[in-house]
């Protein structure tokens, strides 16, 4: 009897812990019009680094942020490699050597994902739970790791 | 009309589309920000100088800028140094860049106009103060020190055409620089005065031009780079009246500056470093003024806010000062070695994303060597001081 609620606990916390794991993405999300579905780690990084600025002929690639530090942001730079600071520092060079902007940053995932969905050329980052319907496309999946 | 189809092919070639050549003279939105540094600097005393305590407003850049369409933008930077006064003769006042960038692609981006030419790691951006931990930079990049050391014998301070991008391969990117400028003989309101001429300032003299670039290679958190650019100077005519030959022995100069770069982040800790050579017509062994520069600074990302290092850099000038009131007339009469050595540390916190507080301190080494030419007889003088300085990098 003990064992058989053991073996119940057991399956009820590993259940729990997929569902977890399964809520907890991150979703690398972007306009509708992007001319790709898929995106590789690098590309993603030169997006938001400013190294690449067109999705091709003449769509603008817009790069939107978070503001708070939550673990999907730090999800997402940790995907990318880099640390909130060093970010920080590439987007003020860019900036202050006239060769771009800061991405625009929200306090809400809601707003970002709004402002993509609105945006063509836009890509954005929110939690995987946040996105319903298909109003963006999603390139990415990012796991957050929450050890 | 075969011209007419010539040109319009070469429109089409540079990707001017019909719909960007159309005139449109309507206001543009204009981006204007900037950024000041502000500093309470205090540098002990040596023989012959009592210690020192100043306030300053370093440095205050106000830039403007406008997006002509996507490809085109408009670019103005405009920088106060030193407390800048016109009515009290305090600091200086530039215009340091007015470009138009026309970017193609990541591999080919071209920018007409005043503007800072790449160089090593740290010339475009070297007054970027947010930009850096330092309150005194490695001192050729120093704009606030432009007034009693010759940083842009250095590294080059203005180009006006350059080319630049970057090309994949593999998981590395080669980027690259190739740019223009003026030679070091422009005519300054101080030279018309002297020869009594009205002449146009501001200008090169010559036919000769600045010509350089940099060839680096980007892999993850390493980035490398070979610097380099040539040029020729007038600066050292009349050397002759010592140094014998003809007059025109002395004249054109040729001048090549040499760097290298390097710059690594592992996880939190980081390193940059550069070196420097200048060198003046290797053939001319009696006129010695090459000169060299190194620094390194080995850095810590304590919090996500605050950044702690550690800095060296060490400078070695070989001037010649020349006496025109000497009996020969203008003859160089004191060749001189001046080698300036920091060691220091410092920190920088960001309380926002706006707002740089910076602390930094070290001893200072300098050394001069001096020849009085007539005689033959050198001397040696050496001045050692400690600089401490606190400073706020303030972007708006």
């Amino acid at each position: 009897m003990r064992i058989g609620n053991l073996i119940t606990l057991l399956a009820t916390l590993a259940l729990a812990a997929g569902a977890s794991t399964a809520s907890a993405q991150v979703a690398v999300i972007a306009h509708k019009d992007v001319p790709v579905d898929s995106i590789s780690k690098g590309d993603l990084l030169d997006y938001y680094t400013g190294d690449v600025q067109s999705w091709g002929d003449d769509l603008a690639i817009v790069v939107f942020d978070l503001k708070a530090r939550g673990p999907v942001r730090n999800a997402f730079y940790e995907y990318l490699g880099k640390t909130s600071s060093r970010m920080r520092s590439i987007w003020l060079k860019r900036k202050l050597s006239g060769e771009g902007n800061p991405p625009e940053s929200f306090e809400t995932e809601a707003a970002l994902l709004e402002r993509v969905a609105s945006t063509p050329g836009a890509i954005g980052f929110v939690q995987k739970s946040n996105v319903s319907g298909n109003v963006v496309k999603i390139l990415v999946e990012i796991e957050i790791d929450e050890g | 009309m075969r011209r007419h189809r010539r040109l319009l092919l070469l429109c089409c070639l540079l990707g001017l589309g019909t719909t960007e050549a159309v005139a449109q003279f309507g206001e543009l939105p204009i981006t204007t920000f900037g950024y000041f540094q502000t500093s309470f600097q205090h540098r002990s005393s040596f023989p012959e100088e009592p210690a020192q305590n100043s306030f300053s407003l370093q440095q205050l850049n106000l830039f403007f800028q406008t997006d002509i369409s996507r490809r085109w933008r408009a670019f103005v930077n405009f920088e106060t140094l030193n407390n800048f006064s016109s009515s009290r003769l305090w600091g200086g006042f530039n215009v340091e860049e007015a470009w138009l960038r026309y970017r193609v692609n990541p591999a080919f981006t071209l920018k007409a106009g005043l503007q800072i030419p790449i160089f090593n790691n740290l010339n475009e951006v070297k007054n970027r103060t947010p930009l850096l931990p330092y309150i005194i930079r490695p001192i050729v990049y120093e704009t606030s020190f432009s007034e009693f050391i010759a940083i842009e014998d250095f590294v080059p301070a203005r180009a006006f055409v350059q080319a630049y991008g970057y090309v994949p391969a593999g998981k590395a990117k080669i980027d690259y620089a190739a740019y223009l400028g003026n030679s070091p003989n422009i005519r300054s309101q101080f030279d018309a005065r002297i020869n009594n001429t009205d002449s146009q300032t501001g200008i090169d003299t010559t036919i000769t031009l600045l010509a350089g670039g940099r060839l680096g290679l980007r892999l993850g958190e390493l980035k490398a780079g070979v610097s380099a650019t040539h040029d020729v100077t007038n600066e050292f005519q009349g050397a002759e009246a010592l140094f014998g030959g003809p007059a025109s022995r002395f004249e054109g100069l040729a001048r090549v500056r040499l760097g290298a770069d390097l710059s690594y982040h592992l996880g939190l800790l980081s390193f940059e470093g550069e070196f420097i050579q200048v060198t003046y017509d290797e053939d001319e062994a009696d006129l010695n003024v090459d000169k060299e520069f190194f620094y390194g600074t080995l850095g810590y990302q304590l919090t996500e806010r605050v950044f702690i290092y550690a800095t060296y850099w060490d400078t070695l000038q070989r001037l010649v000062v020349f006496n025109v009131d000497g009996p020969q007339g203008l003859i160089p009469v004191l060749p001189l070695e001046i080698s300036i050595e920091f060691i220091g540390a410092g920190v920088a916190f960001n309380p926002t994303d706006r707002i740089t507080l910076k602390a930094q301190a070290g001893p200072t080494d300098v050394v001069r060597s001096t020849t009085i030419v007539p005689f033959g007889e050198t001397t040696r003088d050496r001045w050692e001081f400690t600089i401490y300085g606190i400073a706020a990098s303030v972007l708006f």
